[in-house]
């Protein structure tokens, strides 16, 4: 029995596929197929995870983490019958770079509406540089994907045997002739963008504008700054960090409304606490964990 | 039931609805509850005789060698018989798709019905398929086969020509352009009689195979070779080129191919590429460390016969003391595929910078083996790789003996960047 490949997915991908395919026969592997093919049995993600919850309870505890990658979030569930990922799970304090292996899963409340999830099968804290390295492979991935994708797509429909003779191999043929019956044409376009993005993701010349307050303005000091690390927020960010941690009463981020009042009052104007906020989320010092709501790393 | 009642019947398929004489003789037999698949006709043939795209053929012969395999069909895996058939004419291989009432083994002379053939990588295969039966006959129904020294069975047709990373289990009547690294003559005892084989490692521009050839072709490390007539076969699934006097084996001009140093680099693939071999030789192969398998880091093992003991004991000889011995098995994933990854120890104490002795002082202090596991999971899971070894195969999958390992540190900004222009130059 060949040891199902642990695919490199992004969550804008994987959270797009609403196909699932019942392995038949004995121990027969089932799959999560994705708009592009991908065959998903097993899945390896790093991202940063950025909460974890008991959603079960004390006797029977369960798990859930949401792990951000640069196109959306994986909802990662652990409970009794996987009590290594789940006790990894429960010491783990987020914000934190994580790998996780686990399988695929889907779940249907009810018809027309599919969420994808992964039961892990491991899971560890890493750094910044084997998360970095993760997107690139994804990247990777992605693009052999998009590629023999945009073939299927000239096919009418695809077939196995064209896509193998273009060179595609036979377990993405596969998907890809599932994918085209279930989902009809993929939207292209959005996972070229999903592709641009990501790599843009990883390289600092893309980073949104920096303010000016992040540079050193004064020349004595400069040499001295300069020594720093990058990472060091200035006056204002400090004040918002501040700001920020002192409002995140219920563990869950600042909201925003409260962020700029409360900046307001410690001196930082509207503009100002839009670019520390900026530069802060740049600098992986804040994060956006659902939508109007900021939390200190 | 009558004879005219038969006769009756056979005029009605034929006359009144017009099928074929051999439609309607099975779908009477068949309406009676007969089996349709004695009836048919094959015709006899010797091995020699056969050609591709056989309907229906007869053959006596010995079998020379069988072999199980799972395959993957549509309906998930099916187990099927494989290896070689041989009559005093010639060899042949042979895949048995159906289950057959009779065991199978090497030495054994079967009557086989019903077989059909086909045409696979230039050479003719018997396939036996529904409508086959296959019936044991007396062994002295046909003289002892044996690759008679001198004279082998001849092939049928022209050789087909293979890169050394296209070389499949099975496949024969094959040429190959290689250099040969290495090479060394041993004996080895066949059917009771001491002969001189020929082996080594030989390499094209794709890849390494280990050789064996059964007559003295005056190999000689360096050899650039046109090999002819060679067949291949597969030790722990790795594919290897075999050749005996069968084959015509000629000396090319040593610039015919790249020199031994560049053809001696192990190249890299993809795992997906070797599960589709079976395995390589001297491969390299980059990816990432997913998890530690049971065994990994500290382990001792019986002194007796090196196998790794469980808690203290050894599963053939009980409790033993046992020796220490450092190591990591860890599943590899490319993304294509995965493999299980053997470090061993020298590998481990590399990895670890710390000798075996100071990982059992470790061990001791801690009062557990764990903490040396515990550091090995923190140190390797997650972290890109590219290790070098051979990947052998079997039905659990892939494994590589590691021979070298050094973590990556990819340069990911710059590799981003190169993408990015690519993706916009398309664009």
């Amino acid at each position: 029995m060949m040891r199902e490949v642990a695919w490199r997915l992004f969550a804008g991908e994987y959270n797009d596929a609403t196909l699932e395919v019942e392995g038949t026969g004995e121990r027969a592997p089932s799959y999560v197929i994705t708009p592009l093919g991908a065959k998903v049995n097993r899945i390896f993600v790093v991202g940063v995870i950025t909460d974890v919850e008991n959603v079960g309870t004390d006797m029977q505890p369960m798990w859930r983490a949401r792990v951000s990658d640069p196109t959306g979030t994986f909802h990662v569930y652990a409970g009794q019958y996987q009590p290594e990922a789940a006790a990894a799970l429960s010491k783990l304090k987020p914000p934190v770079f994580g790998a996780i292996v686990g399988k695929s899963r889907v779940y249907s409340p009810e018809p027309g509406t599919v969420y994808t999830s992964i039961r892990p099968e491991a899971i560890k804290a890493v750094d910044e540089r084997v998360r970095d390295f993760w997107i690139l492979e994804a990247c990777r991935s992605l693009r052999k994907r998009l590629d023999a994708a945009n073939e299927a797509a000239k096919m009418d429909p695809p077939t196995k045997e064209a896509l193998a003779q273009i060179g595609v191999k036979e377990a993405l043929a596969d998907g890809l002739v599932q994918a085209a019956a279930h989902y009809g044409k993929a939207d292209l376009s959005r996972y070229t963008a999903m592709l641009a993005e990501s790599l843009r993701y990883l390289l600092p010349e893309y980073r949104e504008y920096r303010p000016p307050e992040a540079e050193p303005t004064v020349t004595e000091p400069a040499a001295k700054a300069e020594a720093k690390e990058p990472e060091e927020p200035t006056a204002d960010e400090d004040k918002v960090l501040e700001v920020i941690a002192s409002l995140d009463k219920d563990g869950k981020g600042a909201p925003w409304e409260g962020i700029l009042d409360a900046a307001g009052q410690v001196g930082v104007s509207k503009d100002k606490l839009e670019e520390s906020i900026n530069s802060l989320l740049d600098k992986g010092l804040i994060y956006e964990p659902i939508l109007g709501r900021m939390k200190k790393i | 039931m009558s004879e005219s009642e038969i006769e009756k019947e056979l005029s009605s398929y034929l006359n009144v609805y017009r099928v074929s004489l051999d439609t309607a003789k099975r779908s009477i037999v068949k309406k009676h509850g007969g089996n349709p698949a004695g009836l048919a006709v094959g015709i006899n043939k010797t091995i020699r005789e056969l050609v591709p795209g056989e309907q229906s053929v007869n053959l006596l012969a010995r079998i020379v060698a069988v072999n199980e395999k799972d395959v993957n069909v549509e309906s998930g895996t099916k187990r099927i018989l494989y290896g070689i058939l041989g009559d005093p004419s010639a060899t042949i291989p042979f895949t048995a798709w159906e289950p057959l009432n009779v065991p199978l083994a090497k030495g054994d002379v079967v009557r086989v019905t019903n077989a059909y053939t086909k045409e696979y990588r230039g050479q003719v295969q018997v396939n036996f398929g529904v409508r086959t039966t296959v019936a044991k006959e007396k062994t002295d129904a046909l003289p002892e086969y044996k690759p008679a020294a001198g004279v082998g069975m001849p092939y049928i047709g022209k050789p087909t020509a293979l890169k050394v990373v296209d070389l499949r289990e099975g496949a024969s009547n094959v040429a190959v352009t290689a250099r040969v690294l290495s090479v060394e003559a041993r004996e080895v005892e066949v059917d009771g009689a001491k002969k001189a084989v020929y082996s080594g490692v030989l390499a094209d521009d794709t890849g390494k195979s280990q050789f064996s050839a059964w007559k003295d072709f005056g190999l000689a490390e360096d050899d650039v070779l046109r090999i002819e007539g060679a067949y291949v076969k597969s030790w722990r699934g790795i594919p290897q080129l075999s050749f005996d006097d069968r084959a015509a084996v000629t000396k090319l001009k040593d610039d015919a191919l790249a020199p031994a140093a560049k053809l001696g680099e192990s190249p890299r693939m993809w795992i997906e590429d070797l599960a589709e071999r079976g395995g390589g030789v001297d491969v390299t192969v980059r990816g990432i460390l997913i998890d530690l398998r049971e065994g990994s880091g500290l382990v001792y093992r019986c002194p007796e016969c090196n196998r790794v003991l469980r808690k203290g004991a050894c599963r053939i000889h009980g409790e033993v003391k046992g020796n220490a011995d450092l190591r990591v098995k860890a599943v590899l994933d490319d993304g294509s595929g995965a493999l299980t990854a053997v470090f061993n120890r020298e590998l481990t104490e590399a990895l670890l910078d710390k000798t075996m002795d100071a990982a059992i002082a470790q061990a001791k202090d801690a009062m557990s083996v764990d903490v040396v596991r515990d550091e090995l999971s923190d140190l390797l899971v997650a972290q890109p790789i590219e290790a070098r070894g051979n990947v052998t195969s079997d039905d659990y999958g892939l494994m590589m003996i590691v021979d070298t390992a050094k973590l990556l540190r990819v340069d990911v900004q710059t590799e981003a960047r190169e993408m990015l222009e690519q993706m916009e130059g398309s664009a």
